[in-house]
């Protein structure tokens, strides 16, 4: 048996252990992450493969200097904690070869990688956890290092750090409520042992409170607002990690725990969930559609992804929960992939508005291979991973459609919501790809060039992922990884997809593609620039694949919406702060500072004391 | 041990003896001498936690009993006092230390250290008192020593602050005083232990010497609607000053004696129990909803330290509630264990926090939160200290105030106070937004062009806030079980067991 002590403890010791050592020794600082990370990842793996009979396994960590806390270090090993153990481990890996070679010492990020072991082995921990304190001890930790991944270095950025920092706390803070509740109700705080059903108004508040904070680290409607903000402003390597890969890692998780282990939904909680997963899908995706900065684009769809996984989980059955946890280890796969992709634009042009770039696939090759493989399997372009979960939330959803409830009975708007935020993200895939990488080349992007090994292997590592979790899903991957969720086999679902087959015809059809392409061009002949009159062609002349999308903006019932979302009307940040203020004023006015009104108070305080109580 | 209990307040009376007796040939001896006493008392009280688990009696003069009456003054250690003691000592040593340097901009600097040994005098004595007028004696030394200390600048602002805080103060006293006549009165003794047992169990009669009390010690300790004198005190006070005064001030003349009033002298009763746990949950409101919008960096702590306050109200409230109508014990003790454990942990961080805006006005010349930024480059050791004290009062774990503030949350859940425990999650969301702003404002973003040149302060400040950061720390430490029985379980005992105060001392 392994000793798991260590995926959780050994890389938060050596965390700390970071901070001594001096900024300069950045690379040497890496390089012992990366042992670390690897570490984990060989763990993270051992963990997945260790089996045991037993469905769900609990096991004692022992604590050698305090054994009064070993009661709360029991962990959960089983099939989903396992998985999302597996999938921590695998990015924190790759994170950190990407880190290594993007996070400079011109990037003056400060304890960068002691917040980064230290975020690692808290998820491992949190994930892990059986006990719920343990488990909000870890989660509350987690924010804090999310609000130090982000360097504060002017006012947009340090807003964004306390925004961040803000909601997640707030969410915490909530998340404690509800496992009070849980523990009232209960008497107990193992995660294996409570089950309560969804029913009464202590059990419910308990489930919101438990659903905020799921939704607010993985970045659903209505607390997601942070995540494109962050996106944005923090560096590639922390935005890939956290937001993209990392938190929806963790949210999911805790909504599944909430989902399968801790509750047991009632019809009203399925329409509520199945509700807000497609309202994050839908918002998500349109707020995307209009942005211009690719980061901040690339922010939103991580948002609008998320819809799919609570849509999936929400269903409740076993293919329902196994789609929406597929889903959820192909987005952190594609998502985290565009986000590196976009760092690596970043770092050797060092422009994110979709604007100031173009022309770059024959600049940065294998940039732009993995960004288009990444592309389309977000859009849910078959044969890759992307389309093979929608395509299975799909079939559960029509699945679902059999059962009684009002939900249930919905299941055709569930069905064509989830199809048109498909269709939505390729059309704002199409702007990302044509902007960054076709086009004519702007002039300043003249000497861009591929970036190097350490920053191209780990994006190459997960566009092929990408291509293996697609083709190999039906007989592979679904089985082999979510097995433990009871999905049935491929063959037994209501629609069918022979997903090699398909591989193969889709191969065939672009090698036959290629091959016209070029018989075509094997006579030589004349090229020269479109003739416009004699005129110089000149850089305005290019066409910016962001204007399309300026006439949905324009659209009379869409602008509404989207002025009214830039005046941070739908922001629930802002609504919060609106109200805390205002109160926070009128008590300001109360607060006159002459003295004579503090002794009124204090007297009319002491006589309102004497009428209540003694009369 | 009981014969060094008169040390508490001989030690640093006599500082202040020497120092200002000195202070014309030899002026910096009194900032050296506060120091040496409050090391030895540190070291005396954690002696006294980890070896003497005993309540500890002091009879002054050396009077016994006589048929049963004391008549000698008691000076009483028990698991509570020794709380406070530590409190006490350690923030008062950290922030002495810390004066060393930020004093050499007053010209005379031993009054200084003079008032900080009568402050300190007063604090131990009202902790350690047995006897209610003693309790009243240093009260007043406490406080008046705390009225000079916050004009101490002698600026517009300063004098206008205490003026108020001398006024407001002074009625409290004069009402303190009404309420101990009253007491007298009715039982023919001034020793509390041999009050509690005098007592007449006339509802009424204990109601209304209860509501002066309330009133008067509310006041100092910052309770709503008792609350106004202490933004513009504790923020126009010298930074050291602010954060004994935030840190420890409120806590051992306000909180601490009515914890003591109306669980051990006092029999419980619903109705206080009430009126403690209504007033703290609205201070806790009120003042985290002030404090948010204020952009003063040391009025935005004052707000807090009432906000604070009002969790430990809450804490003890909940635990007097259910105590007085006969509920489960160990929820009582938890919900207890919560208040106490949260005292402590308020009085480490917010000294922090008042020793952090001390540095940066030290370097920077400004409170006003919008005139800095970008500091965190200039002063790294006030900026990581001053997040990680932010962390803690917001209740972020692995610090101390998560702690704290998840036992408060889960006891008052427990109790069936979900209503309670709704606020106090959202007062700690509204703490975290306002020292989000505090970290955002000050620390991170674009350094001011005019402070380009500034640099981190003298090591001596330094030392005291990375001590103090690490307090917050290592105070997390306190919620694990062998540990948190050698500190806190005694001073929960204390109020779980509230008769056990007169027999400890009395034989009653």
């Amino acid at each position: 048996m392994i000793d798991f002590r260590f995926l959780i403890f050994m890389p938060i010791v050596i965390g700390i252990v970071l901070f001594i050592l001096p900024e300069s020794l950045k690379l040497i600082k890496g390089l012992l992450s990366l042992i670390v990370t690897g570490t984990t990842l060989y763990l993270s793996v051992s963990l997945f493969a260790f089996s045991s009979a037993e469905p769900t396994e609990l096991y004692q960590m022992s604590c050698v200097f305090l054994p009064a806390i070993n009661s709360f270090l029991i962990l959960n090993l089983d099939g989903l904690s396992k998985l999302i153990t597996l999938f921590i481990g695998l990015f924190g890996f790759l994170y950190t070869i990407y880190s290594i070679a993007y996070v400079t010492k011109k990037k003056k990020l400060f304890n960068y990688y002691s917040f980064f072991l230290i975020t690692i082995g808290a998820s491992f921990g949190a994930v892990l956890a059986d006990n719920l304190l343990f488990f909000v001890t870890l989660w509350g930790l987690l924010g804090l290092t999310l609000y130090k991944l982000i360097k504060s270095h002017d006012d947009q950025s340090s807003a964004t750090a306390k925004k961040t920092l803000i909601l997640i706390g707030a969410s915490d803070s909530i998340l404690i409520m509800g496992i009070g509740i849980i523990f009232r109700m209960t008497g107990s705080l193992s995660i294996s042992s409570v089950n309560i059903a969804t029913s009464g108004v202590l059990a419910s508040i308990a489930f919101l409170s438990l659903l905020v904070a799921s939704f607010t680290k993985a970045g659903a409607f209505p607390f997601h607002t942070w995540v494109p903000d962050y996106a944005q402003d923090a560096p590639a390597s922390s935005s890939a990690f956290l937001p993209a890969s990392l938190d929806k890692l963790l949210g999911i998780y805790l909504l599944a725990r909430i989902c399968l282990d801790i509750f047991e939904l009632t019809s009203w909680a399925t329409l509520m969930l199945l509700i807000i997963g497609s309202i994050t899908i839908i918002t998500a995706v349109m707020m995307a559609l209009v942005q211009h900065n690719l980061k901040k684009l690339l922010g939103y769809h991580a948002v609008s992804q998320v819809g799919y996984m609570i849509t999936g989980l929400a269903l409740g059955t076993p293919l329902g929960v196994a789609a929406g946890l597929f889903h959820l280890i192909n987005n952190a796969i594609y998502k985290g992939g565009l986000f590196l992709t976009a760092g690596n634009v970043e770092k050797r042009t060092g422009k994110e508005e979709l604007d100031d770039l173009g022309g770059l696939s024959k600049y940065m090759p294998l940039t732009f291979l993995a960004a288009l493989v990444f592309a389309l399997s977000i859009s849910g372009i078959p044969p890759l991973n992307g389309f093979y979960s929608k395509w299975m939330i799909y079939l559960g959803i029509i699945e679902f459609g059999s059962g009684p409830g009002i939900a249930n009975k919905l299941w055709m708007v569930w069905l064509i919501l989830s199809l048109l935020g498909s269709s939505l993200t390729l059309a704002s895939f199409v702007k990302f790809i044509s902007g960054i990488y076709l086009g004519r080349r702007k002039d300043h992007l003249q000497t861009v060039r591929e970036v190097n090994f350490l920053m191209w292997l780990p994006q190459t590592v997960l566009a092929l992922l990408c291509i293996i979790f697609g083709v190999f899903a039906a007989n592979w991957i679904v089985p082999s990884l979510f097995g433990f969720t009871g999905v049935s086999d491929a063959g037994a679902w209501i629609g069918e997809w022979p997903v090699q087959m398909v591989s193969i015809l889709i191969l065939i059809s672009i090698i036959v593609g290629f091959i016209i392409y070029w018989i075509g061009t094997l006579k030589t002949r004349r090229t020269c620039d479109s003739f416009i009159g004699g005129e110089q062609l000149q850089e305005e002349f290019s066409y910016s694949s962001v204007e399309f999308y300026k006439t949905i903006a324009a659209l009379k019932f869409f602008a509404f919406f989207y002025d009214k979302a830039q005046k941070k009307w739908f922001d629930i940040y802002y609504i919060g702060k609106g109200i805390v203020l205002g109160f926070s004023s009128l008590l300001s006015w109360c607060h006159s500072g002459i003295l004579s009104t503090y002794m009124t108070w204090m007297f009319a305080g002491i006589t309102i004391l004497f009428i209540i109580l003694l009369l | 041990m009981s014969t060094l209990i008169p040390l508490y307040i001989i030690v640093p009376l006599g500082t202040a003896f020497i120092t200002v007796f000195f202070a014309k040939w030899l002026p910096g001896l009194g900032k050296y001498l506060i120091n040496l006493a409050l090391l030895f008392l540190t070291g005396l009280t954690i002696y006294l936690v980890i070896h003497e688990p005993q309540t500890m009696i002091y009879r002054v003069g050396g009077f016994t009993d006589v048929a049963n009456i004391p008549i000698a003054i008691f000076l009483m250690i028990d698991g509570l006092t020794k709380i406070l003691l530590l409190i006490i000592s350690l923030v008062g040593l950290f922030v002495a230390f810390y004066s060393i340097k930020y004093t050499k901009q007053y010209t005379c600097e031993g009054n200084f250290y003079t008032l900080f040994g009568l402050m300190l005098a007063g604090m131990y004595g009202v902790v350690i008192a047995g006897d209610i007028f003693n309790l009243y004696v240093f009260l007043e030394i406490a406080s008046i020593s705390s009225y000079a200390l916050v004009a101490f600048g002698i600026e517009k602002q300063q004098l206008e602050a205490t003026f108020k805080y001398q006024i407001l103060g002074g009625v409290s006293s004069l009402i303190i005083l009404t309420g101990i006549g009253f007491l007298y009165w009715a039982t023919g003794t001034l020793n509390m232990p041999d009050i509690a047992t005098q007592l007449p169990k006339h509802d009424t009669f204990n109601i209304f010497v209860s509501v002066l009390l309330i009133s008067g010690f509310g006041l100092k300790a910052a309770m709503f609607p008792f609350h106004s004198w202490l933004p513009d005190a504790h923020s126009s006070a010298p930074s050291p000053i602010s954060a004994m005064l935030s840190g420890v001030l409120i806590k051992a003349i306000g909180i601490y004696v009515i914890i003591r009033l109306f669980f051990n002298v006092f029999s419980l009763s619903y109705e206080i129990a009430m009126t403690i746990t209504v007033l703290g949950t609205l201070s806790m409101i009120i003042g985290v909803l002030l404090a948010v919008g204020q952009w003063d960096f040391k009025r935005l702590l004052a707000y807090h330290s009432i906000s604070q306050m009002g969790y430990v109200f809450l804490g003890i409230g909940i635990g007097m509630l259910i105590l007085s109508t006969g509920g489960d014990g160990k929820i009582a003790a938890l919900s207890i264990l919560g208040g106490l454990f949260h005292l402590m942990n308020h009085s480490i961080f917010k000294a922090l926090l008042f020793l952090n805006a001390g540095s940066v006005e030290y370097r920077t010349g400004t409170r006003n939160l919008r005139k800095m930024g970008g500091l965190a480059s200039r002063m790294p050791i006030t900026s990581a200290t001053s997040f990680i004290a932010s962390m803690s009062i917001s209740g972020i774990p692995p610090f101390n105030g998560f702690f704290s503030k998840i036992i408060i949350i889960i006891a008052a859940i427990q109790a069936r106070y979900y209503l309670l425990s709704f606020f106090a999650v959202i007062v700690s969301i509204i703490t975290l937004a306002s020292f989000s702003k505090v970290l955002k404002y000050a620390f991170a973003g674009k350094t001011h062009e005019k402070h380009n040149e500034i640099k981190e302060v003298p090591v001596s400040m330094s030392i005291s806030m990375t001590a103090l950061a690490l307090l917050c720390l290592l105070m997390s430490l306190l919620i694990i079980p062998s540990i948190r029985e050698v500190f806190l379980t005694p001073a929960i005992n204390v109020l779980l067991e509230t008769s056990q105060y007169s027999v400890s001392a009395i034989g009653i």
